[in-house]
């Protein structure tokens, strides 16, 4: 691209020739290359990883949602299923077989290591889920942030493929043609189409793998990302930026913002972990766009003339997971009893403010199989002291309670949520120690099953009930890596799941979970706390931007005005 | 032998031998020039090269912007060198020579392209330094547009860091109201505890405790939360329910988690508030290191000096790491980048332009010097060669002229003698010719020479003149009978229409008259059948008194109708008499005008009725003294002109016919119609003869023609049509009252 680029600004110089001569007076009056036009977003953290396959994350997922593209996806701005670099599928009778065609003439992107000599084919899809499914794939061993994924065994790598059940489900994959990627699974399962929508499912380059395997530099797959994306990779460094350039040759020409209006040249995540000092940056002009403002900022931002507000309420959840795992959690009284103990009121009144709702159950309640009749979950300190006391700790116990470092669209301050938290159990003697940890490293340990208990919260990926029932509770989820923090398996529960998974018909489907929200419930894995109306904040100027309900931020497509 | 030859022979030896010197002095002449011309191209060219090398220096020297000035001359100096070389092809003269030429030639070209690459590269050069001054400018650009955003935020963070701090206090405030209110009521529980009872002061200090916090909430704009705590205190003070102690716990849960976040933000602001300055500082410093490198390198490209260049780009890949290292603004970091990278692979090929140029320039000045060598071989070649020819020609010219002079004189007296003798022959005979045309031939009709030629052009001309005169005599004759024939083609058609118009007049009678007759004839018929049937009854006796008087009404009624029948007829062949005689007759006589008119008017009725038009007369009292028959021509035509061609048919149109008195003895008439008029280019043709416009309708085209004629000959007056397409035509007659002798002249006068 920027040989291309320059090649052409040579050319313009030349024909310029006779102009620049005895100009030397105006030099610096001269039409030098044309401003770039570049937008920076002021994200909340850093990303675990720029591999698409490894991230849980949708900071990191919103990191590679720009530079990479799934079969299918999620239309912005809805949960609706639209082609992307599959142009058009087909499911068979049983629902157990997809047959994917592929789209033609879609370029990777290049960098200095590569340059890719062909377009889009099947060996790129089989390469992305075959590393994925496979072990004994070449490029297994790079499935966990860092490379680490060898030490953590298959677990470790891949989270989110195997928190699908999708490494258990998938029967084969094979490529007939060229153009053509077929999927045969062992059952049906209604959730595999929006499953393939999502970040993990993002299409790698088995070109750019295989020249890297030749040079002996399997770990820039994840470090310098090549895929097909609206924007190339152009650099990362922690704490600071992940940098990009538009794409020049990307498949999909963006509909034009407003006419008249040149896309961005470039992107920059401006990583910003404060929500202060990401507002301040914004009014300077710094950033473009930035993520969750805190709540008591947004009254401000309303009423900046230079801001605006986009306010979406999102699938998501924000909970206080119990390491069921580990003692005294592995008690079920001790887990009511926390939940019992918790002000969630005071908890959305203090650090959520108008953008918070309290939670009844795991679910959202913009999904359609939230169960509507659920009470608000009691806050009864008496009633906790006596389960504690009941379960042997009648003199409360030590534990650690762990909070994230920065902004979650679910959670817009960690730190004052737990600050709450640990307020609400002292009172029933349950001396909380905070913890928290840089935010790559806070979300390995959880992943890790380190902490007791921990503040996280979880973004629906692709509106399906499954995407929080099965990958944030399901037996699946539950080992060392997985995302089912709170390491909880309940047979029944998982069974319904499934079960729930399996069918296409929606009222069988709703039934069978709101049976399993009673269980979550019950059996209290977590403590749920609060969903969210998430928000950013824009200049002006930015035209094209939409919210998404899974919490993408995408920037294809968004154009600046001067 | 013929005098041309003559006279060749006389001049033609001398200038032959003149020739032959001329064109043995010329050719050496020519060698002569050619070769001192060559010399003096080849210094030329010798000349034109030194001075090139020199602007090739100054080009070399000259700032970018003065470059252009100096390649143009260089270019067309050597295109000046090249031509002269071309033209150095034209005085060579051996094949030695023209080797030269070529070689000095080559050399030249490949000059030429050596210097058009030097500039081509010097060019880009001049581009790429001005392109990294552009950069360096950008990214000055760049770091000025961070400072001002900088500015702006600084301004704003005070703002923000201010309301925090004001939040902060106020949240202290709140938390500080609550550990008074909390301290005082665990007072209160415990005296509760000890008496059952809590001293009334301590109460007193709670409700103070209250009222401060209750104040710091609302100072908060939190006065649902002061409400409740104000419901609280109160019941608290009665000695009710704990509800306080459990509502200033949550309250200070929310507060002091509130301020903790508060506090977070503070540092992290002031963090960000100087690292931003600090970021701000760094960019500035780079993009002035920048400008500064940009300039240093300038002027070392400047002084050619590639390896001073080099080490700038060692410098310049220093700076791109710096900035890519610092925490510079992310809207400009890649912009900085790229400038200063962009910078950098510019300046690569700068140098390597650089170290071409200084390759080139070497070259060129090897160039140089051997052009200049051939050149002045050239020039010294061509000057000998002159010297040489020179020499030759001053002795072909002594030789030559004096043997010319000599041949020529003898020549020439010999010739003119041959000539002037049968000149003065036919002299002599021309003279006699002149005086008797006839006279006969001249002589030396037979010589072949220039003088035979002239006799028999003389004869010749004066047969032909004898000839045409007899032709232009007989032409003559046949025009005279034309005219003639003319004159009385003219006659007869005048006379034709002048008879045509008589039986008009006629017809118009025949009609008139047609009336009164017809009734005179019916009153007779009646009046004979009334006879009869009376003198029936008068046979059979029965004649009644009645009968009688009734026959004797009858007849007596009949008798006066056919009177004045009868005496109308006889009036109005009476006026047409007259009309009629006046038509035939030219002569003239005196007339009572008014009743005359009258009369002719009459007599066109006929002609006016059949298209319903109507006639008014304007006429006084007056007795003229002219051709009547004239007049009446002038009139009919006038108004048959009106009818025929004026008026539109089936259109009724109206004719003023009026006369008046214009001046001493002069009188108007004018017939005006109101009819269609006529267009403007037939108003010039209008009195031609033959001129209609309606001749498919049998107009002559005589009508005007005549009346034209019949008033300036036969009146002895004038005529003068007026017309407007659309608004009629009027024709003004001026004629005098009494044709005499001594008007004429006068009226001619002003008819001219």
């Amino acid at each position: 691209m920027m040989g291309y680029r320059g090649q052409a600004a040579r050319a313009r110089r030349l024909r310029r020739f006779p102009a620049l001569l005895g100009l030397s007076a105006v030099l610096a009056g001269l039409p030098g290359p044309a401003p770039a036009k570049t937008l920076v977003f002021c994200s909340e953290g850093n990303p675990e990883s720029l591999d698409p396959a490894i991230v849980t994350t949708t900071t990191a997922m919103n990191v590679t949602w720009q530079m990479f593209n799934t079969l299918v996806e999620f239309a912005p701005g809805s949960t609706v299923i639209r082609p992307a670099l599959a142009q058009s599928w087909s499911v068979s009778e049983d629902g157990r077989s997809y047959a994917f065609t592929l789209r033609e003439g879609v370029r990777f992107h290049e960098n200095a290591r590569f340059r890719p000599s062909r377009a889009l084919n099947a060996d790129d899809v089989l390469f992305t889920f075959l590393r994925q499914w496979k072990p004994d794939h070449p490029f297994h061993g790079q499935g966990a942030p860092d490379g680490q994924g060898s030490q953590n065994g298959k677990a470790g790598g891949f989270a989110y493929f195997h928190d699908l059940g999708l490494a258990d489900l998938i029967e084969a994959i094979d490529a007939p043609d060229p153009r053509t990627v077929r999927f045969r699974l062992k059952e049906p399962d209604a959730t595999f189409l929006p499953n393939l929508a999502q970040a993990f499912a993002s299409i790698h380059s088995a070109e750019y793998a295989a020249t890297l395997a030749a040079s002996g530099a399997k770990e820039a797959l994840g470090r310098e990302p090549i895929g097909t994306g609206p924007f190339t990779f152009a650099g990362y460094r922690p704490d600071v930026t992940v940098r990009y350039r538009a794409f020049e040759a990307y498949w999909r020409r963006p509909d034009a913002a407003e006419p008249g209006l040149a896309p961005i040249d470039g992107l920059v995540f401006s990583i910003t972990p404060n929500p202060a000092v990401r507002l301040a940056k914004l009014k300077a002009g710094e950033c473009h766009v930035m993520a969750f403002p805190a709540t008591t900022d947004l009254d401000r931002i309303e009423a900046d003339p230079d801001l605006t507000l986009a306010g979406k309420a999102e699938l998501n959840v924000s909970y206080l997971a119990l390491n069921t795992a580990k003692p005294p959690f592995d008690d079920v009284r001790v887990r009511r009893a926390v939940n019992l103990a918790i002000d969630r009121r005071a908890i959305v009144e203090g650090a959520y403010g108008a953008a918070g709702l309290v939670a009844r159950g795991p679910l959202p309640p913009g999904l359609w199989a939230t169960d509507a009749g659920l009470p608000e979950i009691a806050f009864d300190r008496a009633e906790a002291q006596r389960l504690l006391a009941e379960a042997g700790h009648r003199e409360g116990f030590e534990t650690d309670l762990w909070y994230p470092p920065v902004s979650r669209p679910y959670n817009p301050d960690g730190r004052r949520v737990a600050d709450m938290i640990q307020a609400d159990l002292a009172r029933i003697g349950i001396r909380a120690r905070l913890v928290t940890e840089p935010w790559s490293a806070y979300r390995a340990a959880l992943y890790a099953g380190v902490p007791q208990t921990m503040l996280y919260g979880w973004t629906g990926d692709n509106g399906d009930p499954d995407n929080f029932l099965n990958v944030l509770l399901g037996c699946k989820a539950a080992a060392p890596g997985g995302a089912n923090l709170a390491r909880w398996c309940d047979p029944e529960y998982d069974a319904l799941i499934q079960a729930a998974r399996r069918t296409a018909a929606m009222p069988i489907r709703k039934a069978l979970y709101a049976q399993g929200q009673a269980i979550v419930l019950r059996e209290a894995p977590w403590a749920p706390l609060a969903h969210t109306v998430v928000h950013m904040a824009l200049r002006r100027g930015v035209t094209g931007f939409r919210m998404d309900p899974l919490g993408r931020h995408l920037f294809e497509g968004v154009a600046l005005r001067d | 032998m013929r005098v041309g030859r003559k006279i060749l022979l006389v001049g033609g030896v001398p200038i032959l031998i003149a020739a032959a010197i001329a064109l043995a002095g010329w050719l050496l002449l020519a060698q002569e020039e050619r070769a001192r011309g060559g010399a003096v191209v080849a210094g030329q060219v010798d000349r034109v090269l030194a001075l090139a090398r020199m602007v090739r220096d100054d080009y070399v020297e000259a700032r970018a912007a003065d470059r252009a000035a100096h390649a143009e001359r260089f270019l067309a100096l050597t295109g000046e060198a090249g031509t002269g070389l071309d033209a150095l092809k034209a005085y060579v003269r051996t094949a030695e020579q023209t080797a030269r030429i070529a070689s000095a030639k080559g050399a030249l070209d490949r000059y030429v392209a050596r210097m058009r690459a030097f500039i081509r590269v010097t060019r880009e050069n001049d581009g790429l330094i001005a392109e990294m001054a552009t950069r360096a400018g950008r990214l000055i650009d760049l770091a000025d547009r961070a400072r001002l955003r900088q500015q702006a935020s600084n301004a704003d963070l005070v703002r923000s860091l201010s309301e925090k701090v004001q939040r902060l206090s106020a949240t202290r405030d709140v938390l500080a109201g609550i550990n008074d209110m909390r301290a005082t009521a665990a007072e209160i529980a415990l005296d509760r505890a000890r008496s059952d009872r809590a001293p009334p002061a301590e109460i007193a200090r709670l409700r103070e405790a209250a009222r401060g916090l209750a104040a710091a909430l609302r100072a908060q704009g939190r006065g649902r939360e002061a409400g409740e705590l104000e419901g609280l205190a109160a019941a608290e003070a009665g000695g009710a329910a704990p509800g306080l102690a459990e509502w200033g716990e949550r309250l200070l849960k929310i507060d002091s988690s509130g301020q903790r976040t508060l506090h977070e933000e503070v540092a992290q602001l002031l963090t960000y508030a100087i690292e931003a300055n600090e970021t701000e500082q760094a960019t500035q410093n780079i993009a002035v290191t920048t400008l500064r490198l940009g300039q240093r390198t300038a002027d070392a490209l400047v002084r050619r000096d590639a390896p001073a260049a080099e080490a700038m780009l060692a410098e310049g890949e220093r700076l791109s790491a710096k900035a890519a290292a610092l925490p510079i603004s992310p809207l400009i970091q890649a912009e900085m980048i790229d400038a200063v990278d962009g910078w950098r692979k510019r300046l690569t090929t700068t140098i390597d332009g650089l170290r071409r140029q200084t390759e080139m320039l070497a070259d060129m000045d090897g160039l140089a010097a051997a052009m200049s060598a051939s050149a002045q071989n050239l020039n010294d070649v061509f000057i000998g060669d002159a010297e040489r020819f020179g020499a030759s020609i001053r002795q072909i010219l002594l030789a030559g002229a004096a043997a010319g002079l000599l041949i020529g004189t003898l020549v020439a007296l010999a010739v003119a003698r041959a000539i002037t003798t049968p000149l003065r022959q036919l002299q002599g005979d021309m003279i006699a010719l002149a005086a008797n045309p006839a006279g006969g031939l001249v002589s030396g009709l037979r010589r072949g020479d220039e003088l035979g030629d002239i006799a028999r052009a003389t004869n010749f001309f004066v047969t032909e003149i004898a000839r045409r005169e007899q032709a232009l005599r007989r032409a003559k004759d046949q025009a005279d009978a034309a005219l003639v024939e003319l004159r009385q083609a003219q006659a007869d058609l005048i006379r034709a229409e002048k008879l045509a118009s008589l039986g008009q007049l006629v017809a118009g009678v025949a009609h008139e008259i047609n009336t009164p007759l017809g009734l005179a004839l019916t009153t007779a018929t009646v009046v004979r059948d009334e006879t009869r049937g009376f003198q029936a009854t008068l046979a059979s006796g029965q004649l009644s008194r009645a009968r009688l008087t009734r026959y004797v009404e009858r007849v007596q009624e009949g008798a006066a109708l056919l009177c004045t029948n009868l005496a109308r007829a006889a009036d109005l062949v009476h006026g047409f008499k007259q009309v009629a005689v006046d038509r035939v007759s030219d002569e003239q006589r005196r007339f009572p005008l008014d009743t005359w008119l009258d009369e002719l008017l009459a007599s066109l009725k006929p002609l006016l009725r059949q298209g319903g038009h109507a006639v008014i007369r304007t006429c006084p009292p007056l007795t003229v003294d002219t051709n009547p028959g004239a007049l009446a021509q002038v009139v009919t035509n006038c108004i048959t002109n009106a009818v025929v061609h004026g008026f539109a048919p089936g259109r009724p149109g109206t004719i003023r016919v009026s006369v008046a008195e214009a001046g001493a003895g002069l009188i108007r008439l004018e017939i005006a119609d109101d009819g269609r008029g006529i267009p403007p280019e037939n108003l010039e043709r209008i009195f031609d003869p033959f001129f209609t416009t309606a001749r498919s309708r049998g107009s002559t085209g005589l009508g005007m023609h005549i009346v034209h004629n019949l008033v300036t000959a036969k009146l002895g007056g004038r005529i003068a049509l007026t017309s407007r397409p659309g608004e009629g035509t009027c024709v003004r007659v001026e004629f005098p009252a009494a044709i005499g002798a001594a008007e004429r002249p006068a009226l001619a006068k002003v008819v001219g």
